[in-house]
């Protein structure tokens, strides 16, 4: 059975052969449209990248580890589901395989005064040596520097304001603010606060609200040794998945939420675009498909009386039709091959030419033209390539399947 | 009736077929209401001029075209044609085919196409190989074997399909002048070579033909004139 396949498989072969310009042109549509495809997804998945690495190390890290609480129901009071002992489940992790590093931030709010007037704030305790292990965060300071890395020689509890807030505050650099809060025991407390640095955070509604304070300073304002939650940061992207399973055991009471749970303008971005690519896809597929199909009707047009031949001797309609679906799949498969190696070449090619794309809106700087080479995304292509070939035989094979044989031997 | 005197069906019977084209509005009346008996290990040439019919009785005893009214029984059994017999592997198993333009399929060798049928029956390679040996060599076109029909003769395209309509050993073989399309010497041979396939191996044929040296070779012929039989159907 399988050998009578392959036998006629032989025939398709040398069918799909006997008319090279016709293949060839086939061949071409197909050529293109797996580069197409494949050019597209390659960059799209370098932005992806890009941007993934970004989210990544702009702001969440790969793992946020919650209280189970936290997440579940509102805080009466600041740090009241917090993670207790943040100390000593940073040792546990720093255990685990695929760790870099973990840090806690502390999330708070509260108002501050320059004396003339007050303004709400969105704060955050963080360990600013860890801060910028994970991002370029310092470098990008508006003006002045980062919190100091080692606390406990500050005389100071130091600020670093978001530029929109720094500048309703009036505040230049060494002045003094006093940042007010409700403890976690729900008293009122104050804190002088001295501002060292002002920093963006690209997004304008942040801008005019944030602040970062050391995470000590702000246990201190808010009278706790509690922790919001602790950031786990892998040398590897793709250990996220099994790294937060991994923790999520160790600490039962523990909820780890993985960088893309909480990147909703990652995941926003990567719907539409895969959306976009998508419809790319089914473009190209529609294309290729009528304009093969096209060549395979002319094709089986031609040899009519053949198949009269074929169809008296006594092939079966359904193995006419196989016959054809085949030619179909052969000029497919091997089109579809041709594209992914001159695809690949075409991704060298530009990976290497060191083309600049303009920059993007809201941006000074152009980024570099890369592509991605992505296995899944060879595989995916070069099925759905042979596929359109088959798709577009499937009509002509059935109306040859279905001519009378009378009629077809009677055709010049 | 039958020439061997026992009581077993003929090859191929058909009774009372009429075949009628619509053209149009004109009807053409291409067969009007035959009936025939071929019995097994006939000879026979269907004659006649042009238009009278001969191909579309052919077609008709090939299984490749349904009579407008009238049956056709094989081997005793109706020809159903309403999906109930299977038509392609009676074709396949039972007949065989030669056409006056070769019909061989032009991508493939002398070989592949004598070849064909067997892959269509699944024969192994072992068999198939055997097989069309055989017959290449009783064609006489073993040394062409590798050659493509456009690199064959006229004759000697028309004795690779006479081989790849001989290879599965069918019942009955129909030849719509096969040699209308060669030379005279070429046509004398390919008849020779029938003559002897049907002498030797007792291969049934039924040709059509309306040259009268090819009906010379026939022991039996059938006269067709507007879709009738004339009368005097002569044995010869
Ligand atoms: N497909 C067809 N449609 C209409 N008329 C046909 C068709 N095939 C044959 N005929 C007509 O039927 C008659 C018999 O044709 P045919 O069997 O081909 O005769 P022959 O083979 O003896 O030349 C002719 O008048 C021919 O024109
Ligand atoms: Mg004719």
């Amino acid at each position: 059975m399988e050998k009578a396949m392959s036998n006629f498989m032989r025939l398709s072969f040398k069918n799909v052969f006997r008319n090279r310009r016709r293949t060839a042109i086939t061949g071409l549509v197909l050529v293109f449209g797996a580069t197409a495809l494949i050019l597209a997804g390659g960059f799209i998945a370098y932005s992806f990248r890009g941007l993934r690495e970004s989210t990544i190390h702009g702001e969440l890290g790969h793992i946020q580890l919650f209280n189970k609480e936290y997440l579940l129901h509102e805080e009466d009071r600041p740090l009241e589901l917090g993670l207790d002992s943040a100390d000593a489940m940073k040792k546990k992790i720093m255990m685990v395989n695929h760790v870099r590093f973990t840090m806690a931030r502390i999330d708070f709010m509260g108002l501050i005064s320059n004396g003339d007037k007050s303004e709400a704030f969105l704060g955050r305790g963080v360990e600013p040596d860890k801060e910028l292990k994970l991002s370029d965060l310092g470098l990008n300071m508006d003006r002045g520097q980062f919190l100091d890395q080692d606390p406990s020689d500050m005389k100071d509890n130091q600020v670093v304001l978001a530029s929109g807030l720094a500048k309703t505050m009036k505040a230049k650099l060494g002045d003094y603010l006093t940042l007010m809060t409700t403890t976690s025991t729900g008293a009122l407390n104050a804190l002088d606060v001295k501002v060292v640095g002002v920093y963006s955070t690209g997004i304008p509604e942040y801008d005019e609200r944030a602040l970062m304070v050391d995470l000590s300073t702000a246990q201190q304002i808010l009278n706790s040794k509690k922790v919001t939650k602790l950031v786990v940061v892998l040398d590897q992207t793709d250990e996220t998945i099994k790294v937060a399973a991994q923790l999520e055991k160790m600490f039962p009471n523990v909820t780890a939420k993985r960088w893309f749970d909480l990147a909703t303008f990652y995941n926003s971005v990567v719907r539409l675009y895969n959306a976009i690519f998508g419809f790319l896809g089914i473009i190209i597929f529609v294309i290729v498909v009528l304009s093969s199909s096209n060549t395979m009707m002319m094709s089986i047009f031609e040899r009519t009386k053949e198949i009269g031949t074929q169809l008296a001797v006594g092939t079966s309609r359904l193995r006419l039709m196989l016959n054809f679906v085949y030619e179909g799949l052969i000029i497919g498969v091997l089109g579809a091959l041709l594209g992914l190696v001159i695809a690949y070449g075409v991704s060298v090619l530009i990976n290497n030419s060191n083309i600049m794309m303009p920059a993007p809106p809201g941006r000074t700087t152009g980024y570099p033209l890369l592509v991605d080479t992505v296995p899944m995304l060879f595989v995916g292509v070069f099925i759905l390539m042979s596929l359109t070939t088959v798709v577009s035989s499937v009509i002509p094979a059935f109306k040859a399947s279905r001519l009378k044989i009378v009629d077809a031997l009677g055709h010049i | 009736m039958s020439k061997k005197g026992n009581d077993m069906n003929p090859l191929v019977q058909t009774k009372e077929i009429i075949k009628t084209y619509t053209l149009g509005r004109t009807e053409v009346h291409a067969l009007r209401g035959l009936s025939l008996d071929f019995e097994p290990g006939e000879f026979t040439a269907i004659s006649g001029p042009s238009g009278s019919g001969k191909t579309t009785l052919l077609n008709l005893l090939g299984l490749i075209d349904s009579p407008t009214s009238g049956t056709v029984f094989l081997e005793g059994s109706q020809v159903k044609y309403n999906g109930l017999t299977k038509l392609h592997s009676i074709r396949l198993e039972k007949l065989g085919f030669i056409f006056q333009t070769f019909n061989l399929i032009p991508v493939l060798t002398a070989y592949e196409n004598v070849e064909y049928p067997l892959l269509l029956m699944k024969k192994s390679s072992v068999q198939r190989r055997e097989m069309v040996e055989k017959v290449l060599r009783e064609v006489r076109l073993w040394e062409f074997r590798k050659h493509k029909p456009n690199e064959l003769s006229g004759g000697q395209r028309q004795r690779v399909a006479i081989a790849r309509a001989l290879v599965n050993r069918p019942k009955l073989i129909l030849a719509d002048e096969p040699t209308a399309n060669i030379d005279s010497a070429t046509a004398s041979e390919i008849l020779d070579l029938m003559h002897t396939l049907n002498e030797e191996d007792n291969v049934t044929f039924l040709f059509s033909t309306h040259d009268q040296l090819v009906m010379q070779h026939a022991r039996r012929i059938v006269k067709l004139h507007d879709g009738v039989i004339l009368n005097g159907e002569s044995n010869v």
